[in-house]
């Protein structure tokens, strides 16, 4: 449903779509955030990776709809869960410059770009806000 | 988790912080295509962290720094 909402939903949506209780739903999304499948804030997903519920500096369009990422590897993410072309929009830390990426099959339209992981992969789950 | 212009754009940026690793943006985009793909599928579980840590190699992406365990 975040997919097709553009959005995260809420539990209530999708107890509707899958005809379950909220409760139940909010008590699987639980499960999921346990498991590292979801980010939780309170009960609503504050992640689906790699889809977020927040505004980011990771501005993702393609398919006629538009996202946002979690971080650089997310946004290409996107694309790469709906499988389709795309295009990402944030900014450069450092110097607040635009960056501006046309993703066509599955490659960058600009490669000198450089992507920058701070914290080791087996620290992400320490602050998956952090990484 | 950050795109920028150079390493010039990183240094500066980190201000004196230890760096973490740097790839370039088709090894990120070859990256992303092969952790996310699968992830609207109906059947999708997530990865075990052994099948995450295949997906980092075949990038490439061998050092300590993206061991995930």
């Amino acid at each position: 449903m975040f997919a097709e909402l553009g959005r995260a939903p809420t539990a209530v949506e999708v107890g509707a779509a899958m005809d379950e209780a909220a409760d139940t739903v909010t008590a699987s999304w639980r499960r999921l955030h346990d498991a590292h499948a979801l980010v939780l804030d309170g009960s609503a997903i504050h992640m689906a990776h790699p889809f977020s519920a927040v505004p980011t500096p990771y501005r993702v369009d393609a398919d006629g709809r538009s996202w946002y990422a979690n971080c650089a590897w997310d946004a290409f993410g996107i694309c790469a869960a709906l499988g389709v072309d795309g295009h990402i929009d944030t900014t450069c830390p450092d110097c607040a410059t635009r960056l501006s990426i046309d993703v066509r099959q599955r490659q960058p339209d600009d490669a000198t770009v450089l992507f920058h992981c701070l914290v080791p992969a087996a620290q992400w789950w320490d602050d998956i806000v952090f990484t | 988790m950050c795109l920028f212009r150079s390493e010039e754009h990183i240094e500066r940026w980190l201000a004196g912080r230890p760096a973490g690793a740097t790839i370039p943006v088709t090894t990120l985009c070859d990256l992303a295509h092969a952790w996310w793909h699968d992830r609207l599928a109906p059947d999708w579980r997530p990865h075990t962290t052994e099948q995450n840590q295949a997906i980092l190699d075949a990038c490439g992406l061998v050092d300590e720094f993206w061991h995930l365990a």
